[in-house]
């Protein structure tokens, strides 16, 4: 591969970037709300050496962390239980089919009412949007392993736990993994919507904080770095199904 | 010929199979399709018998059924006079396809069958690697499956199956996959195999020469309903040439006889 093609996927961000400085610079719209790229640049140095950025990123990243292990470990959980239990499956089924059809934001105002606009808050709604694609994902992965697979741990008399642990999730791993790709693109995106309702640290509070002081060159700044922040959490997962999934590929 | 003595050891004690009036019904739209009617068999500790018949006849459920997968059945199947129960250990199994799990290593597959014994890892550790030398796969211990020929995978799962010193091997045309000279190198092995480990072993197989080759006895089945046809008894010491004069007039009768004049 010639160095030229590796940095192929430069083009489109530097084009982006070459519009937005030509769009500022024909002086279209003002230039406080349509802020040049290299001012915002200047803010996002300037938000890095004071430390503001950094503080907002660990509080997002924390509460992201929290919500999402926690929302994500619980949706594996259910999910591998309805899809080996039919008690499960038929108690369970019909309510979680309806309430992953809920929009995290839907809960919005009625979590703020019950838990406040505090940590709580968000880290429970982090927790739900995790939940319901890794549980969902987690069901049909283990349900579309082969019977064959099933009829060989029945031959050994393999017990639950180990068919859970050695057969079961290794087997849906390449699902599993996408369901928690899924799951952390749309936790982060829900998690800086919600900063930006109700918080007094994050990436979200920092660009409503910036929208409130017609500062949007700090607006820009976060959501450039949301941006990023998201691609590099999905780029990394991206890496990690690849190398968990790679019996299967290989397989074909 | 008839002076060489029976192929079956007399030191076998165990791996005495029994099925008393077998029958077995599918429902197909409602109704119910009799798969399997009025089987009767007594197969001796350490026999090696072939079941032949062509593709539909049920040979494969009788085995489903043998293996204790399917518990709905009308009848009896008695291993060591008594009655099955679901699976078991003393029970293997080898499918067409070899099953093995595409996620583990040769060696973690075969281990996976030792999961439920009562053996210490040292222990369990041997006879994975005694079993993986047994069927030429050793150096091969660390490889996924589908680094593995199909030949290569389907000796895995031999060697999944005998790991636990099964009393009966059951095999379900477990070379029908392979290309016909695997077939054929790979019939010698389970025969070199077999003579080796003595179990019982009821081989299910649309292959007249198979059936023939490797069998202490070779049993005819009937399609619609699956039932006991003819049953050929071969007083032939193992190992065997596959060009013996006995074997071959036995394949032109039974290819005249399935396949028609």
């Amino acid at each position: 591969m010639s160095p030229f093609k590796a940095l192929t996927w430069l083009v489109s961000p530097l084009a982006l970037l070459a519009l937005w400085a030509a769009v500022a610079d024909a002086a279209l719209f003002p230039a406080n709300l349509l802020v040049p790229p290299l001012e915002v640049w200047r803010s996002f140095a300037d938000l890095l050496a004071t430390g503001e950025l950094q503080e907002h990123l660990a509080g997002s990243l924390s509460r992201l962390s929290l919500g999402f292990a926690a929302g994500a470990l619980a949706g594996l959980a259910f999910g591998t239980a309805m899809a080996l239990s039919d008690t499960v499956e038929a108690y369970c089924a019909p309510l979680f089919h309806t309430l992953r059809q809920i929009p995290s934001i839907a809960l919005i105002p009625m979590l703020v009412l019950l838990l406040g606009i505090d940590e709580t808050f968000k880290v429970v709604i982090v927790a739900k949007t995790a939940f319901f694609p890794v549980a969902l994902a987690t069901v049909e992965g283990i349900r579309a392993i082969p019977r064959s697979h099933f009829e060989v741990a029945a031959v050994y008399r393999l017990r639950w736990p180990t068919l859970v642990a050695r057969i079961a999730l290794p087997a849906a791993v390449p699902a599993i993994v996408t369901g928690v790709r899924v799951a952390l693109t749309r936790a982060w995106v829900v998690l800086v919507a919600c900063e930006l309702l109700a918080a007094d640290s994050g990436l979200g509070q920092m660009i409503e904080m910036g929208r409130q002081m017609l500062r949007i060159d700090v607006v820009m700044v976060g959501v450039a770095i949301t941006g990023v922040i998201g691609f590099a959490l999905d780029f990394s997962l991206r890496r990690v199904e690849r190398r968990l999934s790679g019996w299967q590929v290989a397989g074909r | 010929m008839n002076a060489i003595a029976p192929s079956f050891p007399a030191h076998v004690q165990t791996g005495a199979l029994s099925i008393r009036n077998l029958s077995k019904t599918y429902p197909l739209k409602g109704r119910p399709v009799p798969v399997l009617q009025g089987i009767d068999l007594d197969i001796r500790p350490g026999e090696f018998v072939s079941i032949l018949g062509a593709s539909g006849c049920g040979k494969s459920t009788l085995l489903r059924l043998i293996v204790g997968l399917d518990p709905d059945y009308q009848g009896q199947i008695l291993l060591d006079g008594q009655p099955l129960n679901g699976p078991g250990l003393e029970r293997g199994i080898v499918f067409q396809d070899h099953r093995l799990f595409p996620w583990m290593t040769l060696q973690q597959n075969i281990a996976l069958a030792l999961k439920n014994h009562d053996l210490g890892t040292a222990q369990k550790q041997r006879l994975v690697d005694e079993h993986i030398a047994l069927v030429g796969l050793r150096g091969y211990e660390q490889a996924y499956p589908h680094q593995l020929s199909g030949g290569m995978a389907q000796r895995g799962a031999i060697a999944r199956a005998l790991v636990n010193k099964p009393k009966v091997l059951l095999l379900d045309e477990p070379f029908g996959a392979l290309d016909a000279l695997t077939r054929v190198r790979l019939q010698q092995e389970l025969q070199r195999i077999w003579v080796q480990e003595r179990c019982t072993v009821i081989m299910v197989t649309h292959d007249i020469e198979e059936a023939l080759y490797l069998g202490d006895r070779v049993i005819v089945m009937e399609a619609n309903p699956g039932r006991i046809g003819e049953q050929v008894q071969l007083e032939l010491a193992h190992p065997r040439q596959r060009d013996t004069a006995l074997l071959f007039q036995h394949k032109q009768r039974l290819l005249a006889q399935l396949v028609g004049h």
